[in-house]
């Protein structure tokens, strides 16, 4: 690695009181300046309490966390300075403008005068709300709500952007809109964290990537490297009814077969050798009364790595 | 120091805007207290006046063009119990339709009229009592003298001006009785100055009774017992509540606040937590202050022009800023109690309105403390609106200035330390929680 890191996790662990088990569990990260760094996970994945532990909202059970080398326990507003975090619920004053969102913030930071105003314009741009900047946010849609969330965390002009799901429910352009200004961000000098469980979008914005999942990181490196990596391949079939459970059955002892999942009229299937599998596996299927409607495999695609990594199972 | 300013202001003005645009709460926090204020010093007036001492408003048709309808218009004119207005004989006289209406509006508790040539009667009448007419004439009938009254008017208070009347017209008699034997005494003076031990006789210039009955002396009485007009009592004691109805506004914004995640937002932008707790208490404070300014106002200038009394409000505005202070500082202590032990602003809402509602029955603020009995009296001392308002009345209604108002405002600055520290340590418990 040839940048410094700007965050340094050390066998980080979080175990919220009462719980059965952590929800951040020995996690071992170093993020390099500079970057935009994806954090893929499903839900509960713990996510959300890795990123309050790095902020120093939320203090951890064990391991430790250093921002630029300094320790974030010592709760320096110095490096908080440093931060810019956009939570993942909307934190926002709806009987307020935009603009009165931004001030009020922006006032918390010690801002005033030419430099608040400044910053404002800057922010109002960047989320291209200059148009609806005096209307209350209680009138916004869900994608002006989001940028107007992700700004307020460049007030400060922070050296590292947190982002913790900062594209949920918003629309194709709206997520596009974003994703430019990010690069163009990260560009400019902006180390960039970046949280999500759309896989495409990590893909084609993050420069490294960390999965995931029940507090344990499964999987890190560069896309590329997650793509490339030697790894069974996964096999997707869309099916014209549920596949019976004497199908299920015969496909999991299919020779080559790593494992198998059902999910209604889907079946996914991992094995080494996907060419034998995938011929074998159809006509098993058409034996049991089953039309196999669609097929796949072969170039991985990130979310198919995720969920070969995740399992397909319904998280909580 | 600078940033810490602009911090604050930031505070302020986002909170204020909030306020601005919460319908209810302004609601809550200016148009209901001051309504009640208006309603009630209204309505309470003349209830309040009789606890005060009676002043009855009273008008006199003077048609009389003699002694003794002076004599009368000027003991009523004198009396404090009177508020005495005076038609005479020279001016147009009211119609006893017109007399009629004006006691049913109320603008007259009592009325009564001097009928013309009654002086020249009551001297006949005096001269012939006293054998001094032409005997063999027809007896002067007595002066009829109606004394009318709003039909409201309770009986006592009736009997008690009746009483108070006759013992004028009396008085007036007395004096043209001893008139009428000075007269006699100086026609027998030569006579008189022949027999040793009988002074020359002369009518006294004044009639003074031998004793007077008087009223007790305001200053002289017991201090906390000096009464307040309607508006004295109305006007702080809904300032109060108005203050301590903060208490939803305050609790409701900070746990949504904790909701939302925007303190989250704050605390991971490094501000620190003093400056959210006084970005909170700040704001608030100011509203108080605005809360009780208009209130003053409201008494002084607005109440007059619907009839109320002026709110008279002492000359210590030093005292009234004090109370004030330590009063808006124990409701936003209790406020940010009433958030910290709260879950959801449903919850701080139906809480803290009970709880304040409880406070202000049983603090003297619906329901004056004057007419409760002693023993809830005493349990209304527990009560910190109680405080707040005694301290008000200290200096509207005694004359107290800042070294009356200590007391209230020491148990009031105490209740918002307890509050205060008991809300900071259960924030921090529930923080301590979450990790
Ligand atoms: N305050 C809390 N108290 C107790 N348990 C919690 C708390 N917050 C989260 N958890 C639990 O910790 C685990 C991780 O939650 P976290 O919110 O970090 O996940 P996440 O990856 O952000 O999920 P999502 O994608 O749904 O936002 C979950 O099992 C969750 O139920
Ligand atoms: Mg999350």
């Amino acid at each position: 690695m040839t940048a410094s890191p700007i965050v340094e996790i050390r066998q980080l662990s979080k175990t919220y009181p009462g719980a059965g088990r952590p929800a951040v569990d020995g996690v071992d990260l170093a993020i390099a300046h500079g970057r935009i760094f994806g954090l893929l996970g499903p839900n509960g994945a713990g996510k959300t309490t890795l990123l309050s532990m790095l902020c120093g909202l939320l203090p951890p059970s064990s391991g430790s966390l250093r921002i630029r080398g300094q320790d974030v326990r010592h709760q320096d507003a110095a490096i908080k300075r440093r931060l810019g975090l956009a939570p993942q619920d909307l934190a926002l004053y709806p009987y307020l403008t935009a603009r009165e969102n931004l001030a009020y913030f922006g006032g918390m930071l010690g801002l005033h005068g030419a430099a608040l105003r400044r910053r404002l314009d800057y922010c109002l741009d960047t989320a291209g709300l200059n148009d609806v900047a005096d209307r209350r946010v209680e009138t916004f849609s869900g994608g002006l709500k989001r940028r107007l969330n992700l700004v307020i965390a460049l007030l400060h002009e922070p050296e590292l952007l947190i982002l913790d799901e900062p594209t949920v429910g918003i629309d194709p352009q709206s997520r596009r809109f974003i994703h430019e200004n990010l690069k163009r961000l990260n560009a400019e000098g902006m180390s960039i964290i970046y949280t999500s469980h759309y896989m495409e979008e990590v893909e084609q914005l993050c420069d490294e990537v960390a999965i995931i999942d029940h507090g344990r990181i499964i999987a890190q490196g560069s896309v590329d490297e997650l793509l490339a990596a030697p790894r069974e391949a996964t096999i997707e079939l869309r099916t014209s009814v549920p596949p019976p459970p004497a199908a299920q059955a015969a496909l999991r002892a299919l020779a080559h077969v790593h494992t198998a999942e059902f999910d209604g009229k889907f079946v996914v299937l991992t094995s080494a050798a996907p060419q034998t599998v995938a011929p074998a596996a159809m006509r098993l299927l058409h034996e049991n009364g089953v039309e196999t409607t669609s097929l796949s495999f072969g170039a991985m695609h990130l979310e198919q790595v995720f969920l070969a990594l995740t399992g397909t199972r319904l998280r909580n | 120091m600078l940033t810490i300013f602009h911090r604050l202001a930031a505070a302020v003005i986002k909170e204020i805007r909030l306020i601005l645009r919460d319908k209810e709460a302004l609601i809550i926090l200016f148009i209901m207290p001051m309504v009640f204020v208006l309603i009630l010093s209204l309505a309470l007036r003349d209830s309040f006046h009789e606890r005060a001492g009676v002043r009855f408003a009273l008008l006199i048709v003077n048609q009389d063009r003699g002694p003794v309808g002076d004599k009368l218009v000027e003991i009523f004119s004198q009396s404090a119990n009177f508020r005495t207005e005076v038609v005479t004989a020279n001016g147009p006289v009211p119609s006893a339709a017109a007399l009629d209406a004006d006691l049913r509006a109320g603008r007259y508790k009592f009325a009564f009229r001097i009928p013309p040539k009654t002086s020249e009667r009551a001297l006949r009448r005096v001269q012939q009592q006293l054998g001094l007419q032409p005997t063999g004439k027809v007896p002067e009938a007595s002066v009829a003298l109606t004394l009318l009254s709003d039909p409201t008017v309770r009986g006592d208070q009736r009997a008690l001006v009746q009483a108070a009347l006759n013992r004028a017209l009396q008085g007036v008699e007395s004096g043209m009785l001893l008139q009428q034997f000075a007269a006699i005494g100086k026609r027998l003076a030569p006579f008189a100055a022949n027999v040793p031990g009988v002074p020359a006789l002369r009518a006294p210039k004044t009639l003074d009774a031998f004793a007077e009955v008087k009223d007790p002396d305001e200053t002289g009485k017991p201090y906390k017992e000096q009464t307040p007009t309607s508006v004295q009592q109305n006007a702080p004691a809904w300032t109060m509540l108005a203050m301590f109805f903060l208490v939803i506004p305050l609790s409701v914004t900070l746990i949504k606040e904790r909701q939302v995640g925007s303190l989250t937002r704050l605390q991971s932008m490094g501000a620190p937590a003093w400056v959210l707790l006084a970005g909170k208490i700040l704001p608030y404070f100011v509203i108080n202050q605005v809360q009780l300014v208009l209130i003053l106002i409201e008494g002084m200038y607005v109440l007059p022009l619907f009839g109320g009394d002026v709110l008279t409000i002492g000359d210590a505005p030093v005292a009234i800023a004090l109370v004030s202070v330590a009063a808006s500082l124990a409701a936003i202590g209790f406020g940010l109690l009433i958030a910290s032990f709260s879950r959801t602003p449903e919850q701080a809402t139906t809480f803290g309105a009970t709880s304040v509602l409880v406070l202000a029955a049983v603090g003297g603020i619906m329901v004056p403390k004057l007419v409760m009995p002693p023993a809830m009296q005493r349990l209304g001392d527990l009560s910190p609106m109680s405080w707040g308002l005694e301290g008000f009345l200290d200096i509207f209604v005694r004359g107290g200035g800042v070294a009356e108002v200590l007391p209230e405002c020491s148990q009031l600055l105490v209740f918002a330390a307890v509050c205060l520290i008991i809300a900071v340590w259960q924030f921090a418990r529930r923080m301590a929680n979450v990790s």
